[in-house]
């Protein structure tokens, strides 16, 4: 019977044992019934019109972020949860919660997902809330190609999410090194997983690079020169140049390495004379300077927070913006720091070390002019504030440790041990977490209309961070007594057990504090202390003189910028009228309309990435035709724009109080 | 406090719209068939297909696949420069040539780097 054999056939290459462990089929079946209670929900309440045409084709830049920042929380939770099952695994020696191949599985979707699906699109999730608002565009360059690239992140992260119950997880690490990562060594779909999702993943990533350079050399509210936008948009500019450089090494190196599994070509593996170190030195060729994609934003929302909330202008602006451009610059040249074992030589380990160390000056300058900035300042406590405070010490330990990760012998000892994973946590979980949170709480009020309560946030906040310091403080000393990293268990009496156990209850502290944060959200929410002045911070940047949220054209009137903190500078002078809009200076004003097409585009990729992943080629060739017709669609057919009449706009300002008499 | 107070700029006309408007509004109206494009689409799909040949059915000795390849790179180079990337056009020189520059900074710098870390010999590869 060739049908059933065929069918048999399917169902082990969908559901291979990996799959079929009971934790999962649970898991399974909770988001069943999650998905269908959610569709269930919707129909009852008549939501989908209301979700398709606000939501799913909206190509209106605030919306995005908002989209982008609630998939950012969801993946934070979904790594949060892997991270939970990689500590409690072990929290004593000859733990054996999961198997050696499920633990596996489980690091690498941790790393992965917090990566490319949390930290990336939180990053995104800023820059789209606030930098048109900032320098006085009403939405970016490209509006529909940043829908799109929503879209292909979206459907990216779904992919890679729905490896673990359909046809196996990843389990090659979030840098999936060859050998191991060869389809001779690796057998099965869940690399081919890891390969595709990031590469639908990645073409949005460069379309947002892009995208934002655009908005930013181009966008600008007349009068603002680059010399006048705030430091936060400075860190956009430089992150979307740094995405531009970074991401292609990476597509090239994921596009290999899927070739070599689905079309048996030989570039990084053993046999055939391919260079598996070649794939090592292409990867970190994106890979440093992603660090750094990562982490400058949280350098920029620290740049915003820290004067609004010392009631100062920044100190040093142009030292601030001069030492991004170096830590960009020399971030290009210490890719190797990441494999000095590797034996390119002495010349080479050491020119790449100095290149490495250097990167603290500029770094070191940026600390120090935060601190100035808080000098003498009126200093508020808010929870935006207080991630900052937490980040200065948590940036300044990342970043130490890192110096001694530089030094090549040190090195030899450090590589790969828990002291790694301690330093790489220090400067993401320290730099990038706690600075797209504090942006969050930070632009929250902007992006949703209403506040998120201090007192809980707070609380959050300082669960969080202790449960940090207790999780990774240990993990340097058990680096040094010789713990390696992506162990699945160990044994007893080497003196790891100690150190462990404590890490573990600080990961559980951490996961207190994320859930205390959901309160805080879900809570407040709930007794919305609304933001009816538009500046609830007395800010110093022009998003604040908007009201919150912003309406869909941004602004009525485009600012006319004087200095660097205009809004500042305008509540000082009293200029705050010049916001203001009259029945004479109204204009109608011309919105890019909504489109399904990014939406049809990222779906096509989908289908051809799952064709791919699992060498049906006819859907591949059927997504490949998907992508061209919906690119052809796109260009001869879809894009037009909406006129906001003049009279609506009036109206609009009117409600907001925001039209002179 | 910012104690500069520059003069009000210059702004086109007072709202600021058509700076954007300009910019948001695609040049959707060809004035020709986009025969060059089309031309050049064709030609980059056969300058990749004759590299791939190359190497994946040895129609060239190995000696002379190397430099025949940089050829054709340099070729496909120049060809998506110049049809898509809009670099034969006059308009906006002065951005294009700093960013062709970095970008060219950039590459040479990863080839180049690549090249000198991976000349070991340890047997590691
Ligand atoms: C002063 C600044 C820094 C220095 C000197 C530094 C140095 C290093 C070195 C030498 C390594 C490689 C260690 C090894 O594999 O043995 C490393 C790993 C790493 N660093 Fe840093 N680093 C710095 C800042 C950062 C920042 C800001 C981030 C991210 C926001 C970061 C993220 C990472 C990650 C993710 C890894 C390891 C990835 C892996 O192997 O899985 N580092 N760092
Ligand atoms: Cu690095």
């Amino acid at each position: 019977m060739p049908i059933q054999r065929w069918t048999l056939h399917l169902l082990r290459l969908l559901f291979p044992p990996q799959v079929l462990l009971p934790d999962i089929v649970a898991i399974d079946i909770g988001l069943t019934v999650a998905v269908i209670v959610i569709g269930v929900y919707l129909t009852r309440t008549r939501r989908w019109g209301w979700l398709w045409h606000e939501w799913i084709t909206t190509v209106d830049h605030k919306k995005i972020g908002i989209m982008y920042l609630i998939a950012a929380l969801i993946m934070l939770f979904r790594g949060g949860v892997d991270a939970l099952m990689i500590r409690s695994q072990l929290i004593a020696p000859n733990a054996h919660f999961m198997g050696a191949q499920q633990y596996d599985e489980v690091f690498t979707t941790h790393g992965t997902v917090m990566i490319f699906f949390m930290a990336m699109p939180m990053v995104f999730a800023l820059f789209n809330a606030t930098v048109p608002l900032m320098i006085g565009a009403r939405d970016v360059a490209f509006p529909r190609l940043n829908a799109i690239s929503f879209w292909l992140f979206a459907f990216g992260a779904i992919l890679l999410n729905m490896s673990f119950s359909i046809g196996g997880s990843p389990s090659a690490g979030w840098m999936s090194y060859p050998p191991y990562s060869e389809l001779l060594y690796n057998p099965g779909v869940g690399e081919n997983y890891f390969l595709l999702s990031l590469q639908v993943a990645g073409i949005g990533t460069i379309a947002t690079g892009i995208n934002f350079l655009v908005t930013i050399l181009r966008m600008r509210a007349p009068g603002m020169s680059l010399s006048k936008i705030p430091v936060f948009v400075w860190s956009a500019l430089i992150t979307s140049s740094l995405v531009l450089f970074a991401f292609p090494p990476l597509t090239v190196a994921l596009g290999l390495t899927m070739l070599d599994r689905v079309f048996g070509a030989s570039f990084f593996t053993i046999a055939h004379q391919g260079m598996p170190m070649m794939y090592v030195n292409l990867f970190w060729i994106f890979g440093h300077p992603e660090v750094y994609i990562l982490v400058m934003p949280a350098f920029g929302v620290f740049s915003e927070v820290v004067p609004t909330f010392s009631r100062k202008p920044l100190f040093g602006y142009e030292a601030m913006v001069g030492s991004l451009l170096a830590i960009s610059f020399l971030g290009y040249g210490t890719w190797v720091h990441h494999f000095f074992e590797m034996g390119a030589g002495p010349s080479v380990n050491v020119f790449f070390g100095l290149s490495t160390m250097l990167i603290a000056i500029p770094t070191g300058v940026k600390m120090f002019n935060w601190i100035f900035t808080m000098w003498g300042g009126r200093i508020r406590l808010t929870v935006p504030m207080l991630w900052q405070l937490a980040f200065i010490p948590t940036f300044v330990v990342g970043g130490a440790t890192g110096i001694m990760l530089a030094a090549v012998p040190g090195d030899y000892q450090y590589h790969n041990s828990y002291f790694l994973i301690a330093h790489f946590h220090n400067v993401i979980l320290g730099g990038t977490v706690f600075g797209m949170l504090s942006g969050m709480y930070y632009w929250w009020p902007k992006m949703f209309g209403w506040k998120l309560n201090q007192r809980q946030g707070t609380w959050a906040f300082a669960l969080f961070v202790s449960g940090f310091w207790l999780t990774f403080m240990p993990q340097y000393f058990l680096g040094f007594e010789g713990m390696t990293r992506r162990m699945a268990t160990y044994p007893a009496g080497l003196g790891w057990t100690t150190l462990n156990l404590w890490s573990t209850v600080g990961a559980f502290v951490m996961g207190a504090g994320f859930l205390v944060m959901v309160y805080n959200i879900l809570w407040s929410r709930r007794y919305r202390d609304w933001d009816v002045t538009g500046d609830p911070w007395d800010g110093r940047t022009l998003e604040w003189s908007l009201p919150s949220p912003a309406p869909e054209y941004n602004f009525a009137r485009i600012p006319m910028v004087q200095s660097r903190d205009e809004w500042w500078a305008m509540k000082q002078e009293g200029r705050t009228d010049e916001v203001k809009i009259s029945a004479t200076t109204v204009h109608p004003i011309h919105m890019p309309r909504n489109s399904a097409m990014p939406i049809m585009l990222a779906f096509a990729f989908f289908v051809g990435a799952i064709g791919l992943i699992f060498a049906w080629f006819w859907m591949a060739i059927l997504g490949g035709l998907g992508v061209i017709a919906a690119l052809a669609y796109g260009s001869f057919a879809d894009y037009s724009e909406v006129e906001i009449d003049a009279k609506h706009v009036l109206q609009t300002e009117a409600q907001l109080g925001r039209v002179e008499s | 406090m910012d104690h500069e107070h520059p003069r009000r700029p210059q702004a086109p006309t007072g709202h600021g719209d058509e700076v954007e408007l300009a910019l948001l509004q695609p040049k959707m109206h060809a004035t020709q068939f986009p025969s060059l494009q089309i031309t050049g689409y064709i030609l980059a799909l056969v300058l990749t297909l004759l590299a791939f040949g190359m190497v994946a059915y040895h129609w060239v000795p190995v000696p002379s696949l190397i430099p025949i390849i940089l050829v054709l790179a340099f070729i496909q180079g120049a060809l998506q420069m110049g049809i898509f990337m809009h670099l034969r056009e006059g308009r906006g020189t002065t951005w294009h040539l700093p960013v062709l520059a970095l970008a060219l900074f950039v590459g040479l710098g990863i080839v180049g780097f690549s090249i000198w870390i991976m000349m070991f010999k340890s047997g590691v590869s």
